[in-house]
């Protein structure tokens, strides 16, 4: 059974987190309860990459789960990922609302949904993952009952949630309806060569749907009101380790299915990548609150991940996990900053640096990581999904057109740099430090930095 | 022209009418009402295809357990006058030009190309019999069968944690 | 010793890391800490270049690890060992480890002193990383580190906000010129799939890359990379601005190292820039240009530290021209000397603002010849090396670049009486601002004058060291007219780029008769000019105002401004545009929304559907209707 345990993993450890919710209401049980179901998580999916690297690819259930070296190994990089923004966040996450058990809990099953994308051989396991995905964020982002925003949040989200899902059917029902199978093998053997209309309109379906779930241009509208108003415990979580498990499903459904028709779909993914980098970077510049602005930026780095889509090769698909990494940490490191603030305003930053070293320097290097500066992961991350993009061809265009928006993502991450370090704050920040957080927080920045100096070690 | 043909034209003639019915009238009743009629014809087409148990299924779920439940919940809260909000005619008339030059925009890519569509099986299949279903859900598509549980377990739990005031949490877990 | 190279850059890095953490603790300490650290690799660089400078030498790349390995990628961690970076190894320890010692005393009292030594280091670091890179990545990775301490180190005293809009503008300008830098990285990677630069140099002289359009283009990138952190037009407006920093950091980098990173670069990267002979003449053109702009803008300066900058572009501008006729040990030695003799005058200058209170206007100073007798001999000597006075360092290097400039093609003579004028310029203004500041009588007040002292030894230590180095670096490049093959380095720096020099026509070729008239031309330009400025400044009236072209050299040729009005206001403004219109209507319609569902708390459910999901949906629609109709054009 080695390779799927993950998703079996996940779903038990979801349910018992409900019935340590059920027996215990002390927040502290709960937090402990939480960390260590997803301490066993990563140790699963560990133990599924070991059979896997020895067994080699392994298929389940009729060719619908499909568990190879890159999958199992994605698996346990992005649960290792969720352990460390659990560790980082429990207890923030327990202060949201009053259902602490629940929120961890829907967390492990939307768990389920990220080893379904990065497994699913299968469009009907990719609906379901999508849907798993999905529904318990809907809840999550209105998990701050008694915020009007969080509220807001909740229900936009799963109106335009509907929406798309709604394309995202309409796309596989037409692709099943020129194939007649639902397997990604199969759909790739049917789609040589020239291709007719009917499946073209469902992949540009499939494209606008899984635009919408990681927030490319035009399908971004939803992106910054649902980030903002979801509780800043919760932010982080659908911003990374959600946002790269659908970017992951993305390239295994385009690359695997569709990358004979390459030439089909790549216009379309290119002027999703421009419009999501300009309208992502030209908002994002405007922003007031950093939290706005972290969601902005969000939209701006899945464009650079969007690269990954559009350039049909190994490399590609090496880099979108190294991407998805470096990303997660990085945005988890500065969201770890940002919730312990009271004013989530550039202001609110002012003389962080002088009153809080330490905090301000591990902001300060994911920062730099998210904006892309060398030593640092954002560094190769950007360079391996263009020069994937590079070896696809010469679309220079877009790529100097990328460099050009990296360029100017500069200016509103060092704004929070500056304000920072350069600013002066009239009023002390009080921060209460907890010295074991501290140490997370240090511990990240470093593997931000680490990754950057040995990115072999995702890649290899 | 068959018999079969007639019935489906209607039939479609049927379903789409009801169904930008229930999107234009502006009387919550009868937007239901009609969402139910929708669903009738939806049966039908089922029916056609020889799927019996999903025709059944689909009456028994949808029209009768979720459309009732819709109606308690609009005479519930008394809604049921026009209270639609009142969009701005610039709003709506958008929503129309653009909803329609989508439609206008698929239907031109599959004229374009020139595709028939072609059926994938000619024979009638039988999937939709209860007994064929049930064989296929516990055997071809067990997976995500039993997967869906985790799907339905977390709107469960959505239900739960939102619908419900924060005191009473734990008796509501006790109790479901 | 060669194979432990990787001790170079880590001292910096560790001495980084102990003062940066211990900043606190360790006081004092941590600029003796970081001095150290750069003093070890001084050493070490020391015992390599022995090594590199013994006969036969060649090149080694000291593999430290496999960095990535991905698809057609394979980038190692390698440091490349040979002449020109072992040559850099010393310029960038050596007067890096001067000017540490020289910041002790300069710093002393600061509350960021411990910060302030953790970044030098961190800039050594990132320049020694620069400079031993085997092949782009490294290099750009250490490129963008000293951008990034540059910025630090601009913006290090960021209580006044002009400083830190410095710091921001510095880095701007830098992150334009890394834009170039990276597109050249694609297209070089994308034609010949490696980007390693000893298997590049193989490459493009068998012809691999041989279409010239495309060479060029990717000379371009580079030299964009080049033009945004050597400060040549248009990119050069941060480099004044960027004195806002501490007077060492302006000295170390931007006047001794960081800057002639780009130079480095190119000469780094003579296989591109060897075959593309229009890249090679543009650079000669915005070499030219830069040197002779800024030279003009620096006659009419009169801030101490600003006259220094403007000179440092108009430098960097000569050793461009030298690149553009593929003249690239000429151009490396220019850095050489360069480096000696501005490390001088801006450490010089740092002991006259110290003396003056933090006073930078030479408006207000004059006479102080005889309270600060180090600083005023050693600042002469810096001024005259810089003026091209043999036998003083900038004499020979300068009339390297002349020579070069003067057998180039057919233009050659237009280019070299172009650059005399810059030359004469050079030699007007550092002596305007020498007699200003040192001679006549003080101007500044009689509450400065009691202050006025000679700076502490730590301070005027480097300062001899230096004006020995740039009274005397000049002979490491003896000119073949004097002495047969006497130019040392440029017998060293030969093996680097031999296969570039074949294709350039030599030196040689003049009549010795004829360099022995350059060279008299040459000093008697420098000669002319320091009577000009002797003729107008010897009483130097402080209350005359700059009229006409005068005032508009004041005024930098208004580039700033042009700048302002060409790109800042346009974005500016787009971004406003973008901001109304997406943003306020579109998106913060919905935040709007939720001021108003505080207000109506009743309408809450209403307010909501009515709002922004709707408009959401609906742009969301007409995005994909677009998407397929791009599509269905684009399939026919």
């Amino acid at each position: 059974m080695g390779g799927m345990l993950g998703i079996v993993a996940a779903a038990i450890l979801g349910v018992v987190m409900m019935f340590v919710g059920l027996i215990s209401q002390k927040s502290s049980v709960i937090r402990i309860a939480g960390v260590a179901c997803f301490l066993i998580l990563v140790g699963v999916t560990a133990f599924d990459f070991s059979a896997i690297h020895e067994q080699g690819t392994q298929l389940y259930f009729n060719n619908m789960l499909s568990v190879g070296i890159k999958a199992s190994w994605f698996n346990v990089l992005i649960s290792a990922c969720a352990f460390i923004y659990i560790l980082i966040f429990n207890n923030h996450i327990t202060k949201v609302g009053k259902n602490d058990a629940e929120y961890f809990a829907l967390m492990l099953f939307i768990m389920v949904g990220v080893f379904m994308l990065s497994t699913y051989n299968h469009l009907l396991i990719l609906f379901i993952g999508i849907e798993i995905l999905s529904i318990p964020q809907y809840i999550l982002a209105g998990s701050d009952k008694e915020n009007i925003k969080s509220n807001e949040a909740s229900l936009k989200y799963f109106l335009m949630g509907a929406f798309s899902t709604g394309i995202l059917l309409m796309g596989i029902t037409l692709i099943y309806g020129s194939v007649g199978s639902f397997e990604i093998g199969n759909i790739a053997t049917a789609f040589q060569g020239e291709v007719t209309a009917l499946p073209m309109i469902g992949v540009i379906l499939l494209i606008i749907a899984f635009g919408f779930k990681v927030s490319a241009a035009p399908m971004h509208w939803w992106t910054a009101d649902v980030y903002d108003g979801t509780p800043t415990a919760i932010t982080p979580f659908m911003a990374t380790i959600v946002k790269v498990a659908a970017f992951i499903g993305f390239i295994n459904l385009f690359h695997g299915a569709f990358g004979n028709i390459h030439y089909s779909w790549k216009l379309t993914i290119a002027i999703l990548i421009c419009v999501t980098l300009f309208i992502g970077n030209i908002t994002a510049v405007f922003q007031q609150s950093v939290k706005r602005m972290l969601a902005y930026s969000s939209i701006a780095q899945a464009g650079f991940m969007l690269f990954a889509v559009f350039a049909l090769n190994d490399t590609a698909e090496k880099s979108i996990i190294y991407y998805g990494v470096s990303y997660t940490l990085a945005s988890i490191g500065v969201f770890a900053v940002l919730i312990k603030l009271k004013d989530y305003t550039y202001e609110g930053f002012n003389g962080l640096g002088k009153s809080h070293p330490l905090y301000a320097i591990t902001a300060t290097v994911c920062l730099l990581s998210l904006a892309g500066i060398p030593v640092t992961s954002g560094f190769f991350a950007k360079y391996f999904v263009l020069t994937a993009a590079m070896e696809q061809g010469l679309w220079l265009g877009i790529i100097v057109f990328a460099v050009l928006m990296a360029a100017i993502s500069i200016y509103y991450y060092f704004r929070v740099i500056r304000a920072m370090y350069f600013t002066s704050s009239t009023e002390e920040i009080t921060i209460e430090s907890n010295p074991m957080e501290q140490i997370l927080l240090v511990i990240n920045a470093v593997l931000v930095v680490l990754l950057g100096l040995f990115p072999q070690f995702i890649l290899g | 022209m068959s018999l079969d043909l007639i019935i489906f034209i209607v039939l479609s003639a049927l379903t789409l009418a009801s169904a930008i019915g229930v999107v234009i009238t502006r009387n919550p009743i009868t937007s239901v009402l009609l969402l139910i009629l929708t669903f009738f014809c939806i049966s039908g087409h089922y029916l056609l295809m020889n799927a019996q148990f999903l025709a059944i299924v689909n009456i028994i779920v949808y029209a009768g357990a979720i459309m009732v439940l819709f109606l308690f919940v609009i005479m519930l809260m008394n809604l049921n006058k026009d209270t639609e909000p009142q969009k701005s005619t610039m709003v709506q008339f958008a929503g129309v030009i653009s909803g329609g030059c989508l439609l206008l925009v698929i239907l031109m890519a599959f004229q374009s190309s020139g595709i028939e569509l072609t059926q994938t099986s000619t024979t009638v299949s039988n999937i939709g019999l209860i007994k064929v279903l049930g064989k296929k859900l516990f055997t071809d598509f067990v997976f995500p069968f039993e997967i869906s549980s985790v799907l339905f377990l977390s709107a469960m739990i959505g239900t739960v944690v939102l619908g419900k005031k924060d005191d009473d949490i734990a008796t509501a877990i006790q109790d479901s | 010793m060669i194979q432990n190279i990787w001790l170079v850059p880590l001292f910096p890095l560790i001495g980084f890391l102990i003062a940066g953490l211990g900043r606190k603790q360790l006081g004092n300490a941590a600029g003796w800490i970081a001095s150290a650290a750069v003093l070890a690799s001084f050493i070490v660089s020391v015992m390599i270049f022995f090594e590199v400078s013994a006969e036969g030498f060649k090149s080694i790349d000291v593999h430290l690890y496999d960095f990535i390995k991905v698809g057609k990628l394979d980038i190692a961690f390698e440091f490349r060992v040979d002449q020109l970076s072992s040559l850099f190894l010393l310029i960038i320890t050596g007067i890096g480890f001067l000017i540490h010692i020289y910041s002790i005393g300069y710093m002393k009292g600061d509350v960021g002193f411990g910060k302030y030594f953790a970044f030098l280091n961190l800039f050594i670091f990132s320049m020694l990383l620069l400079v031993l890179g085997s092949n782009f990545i490294i290099m750009f990775i250490g490129w963008e580190g000293v951008g990034l301490c540059s910025y630090l180190l601009i913006g290090f005293w960021y209580h006044k906000k002009e400083y830190s809009v410095a710091a921001r503008k510095a880095f701007v300008m830098n992150r334009i010129g890394d834009l170039g830098f990276l597109i050249g990285m694609f297209l070089i990677f994308a034609k010949v799939g490696t980007l390693d630069f000893q298997t590049l140099e193989t490459l493009s002289f068998k012809g691999v890359i041989a279409e010239p359009g495309y060479l060029t283009a990717i000379a371009f990138c580079f030299f964009v990379g080049a033009m945004g952190k050597s400060a040549q037009i248009p990119l050069f407006t941060w480099l004044p601005d960027a004195m806002a920093g501490p007077t060492p950091v302006s000295a170390l980098i931007h006047a001794a190292t960081m800057v002639t990173a780009g130079i480095y670069m190119i000469t780094r990267a003579h296989f591109i820039f060897s075959f593309s002979e229009t890249a090679q003449t543009f650079i000669l053109i915005i070499g030219l240009t830069t040197a002779l702009v800024s030279a003009t803008i620096a006659i009419r300066q009169n801030d101490i530290k600003k006259v220094l900058a403007y000179s440092t572009v108009s430098q960097l501008g000569f050793m461009f021209m030298a690149l553009g006729v593929g003249a690239y040990t000429t151009a490396v030695f220019h850095v050489l000397t360069h480096a000696f003799f501005k490390a001088l005058l801006f450490l010089g200058s740092g002991s006259v603002i110290h003396a003056m209170s933090n006073e930078q206007d030479i408006r207000l100073m004059g006479g102080l010849k005889s309270k600060m007798p180090i600083t005023h001999s050693t600042f002469l000597i810096g001024c005259l090396a810089i003026a091209g006075i043999p036998p003083l360092s900038g004499f020979f290097s300068k009339d390297e670049i002349m020579m070069n400039l003067f057998i180039h093609g057919t233009y050659g003579k237009v280019f070299w009486v172009l650059g005399m004028i810059a030359a004469l310029l050079t030699a007007y203004y550092m002596f305007r601002l020498y007699f200003i500041t040192f001679l006549g009588e003080f101007r500044g007040g009689d509450k400065l004058k009691s202050h006025l002292h000679e700076s502490p030894a730590l301070m005027t230590m480097p300062l001899i060291v230096l004006a020995i180095l740039a009274a005397a670096g000049g002979f490491l490049g003896i000119p073949e007219v004097f002495a047969h093959d006497a130019h040392w380095l440029h017998n060293f720096l030969t093996p680097v780029i031999e296969k570039s020099l074949a294709l350039e026509p030599t030196i040689h070729h003049l009549s010795h008769s004829a360099e022995y008239i350059m060279m008299a031309v040459a000093v008697s330009v420098a000669i002319i000019g320091i009577l000009l400025a002797w003729g107008s400044y010897k009483k130097f009236d402080a209350k005359k105002e700059n009229k006409g072209i005068e005032k508009f050299f004041e005024d930098k040729w208004h580039w700033d401004e042009a700048y302002e009005n060409a790109f800042q206001k346009p974005f500016m403004k787009m971004s406003a545009f973008a901001e109304k219109n997406i943003e306020r209507k579109g998106i913060d319609g919905g935040v709007n929304g939720i001021g108003k569902l505080v207000e109506f708390a009743s309408d809450k459910l209403r307010l909501l559907q009515n709002g922004s999901v709707g408009v959401y949906l609906f742009l969301m629609v007409l995005g994909m209707i677009l998407l397929f109709i791009i599509q269905l054009l684009s399939n026919g």
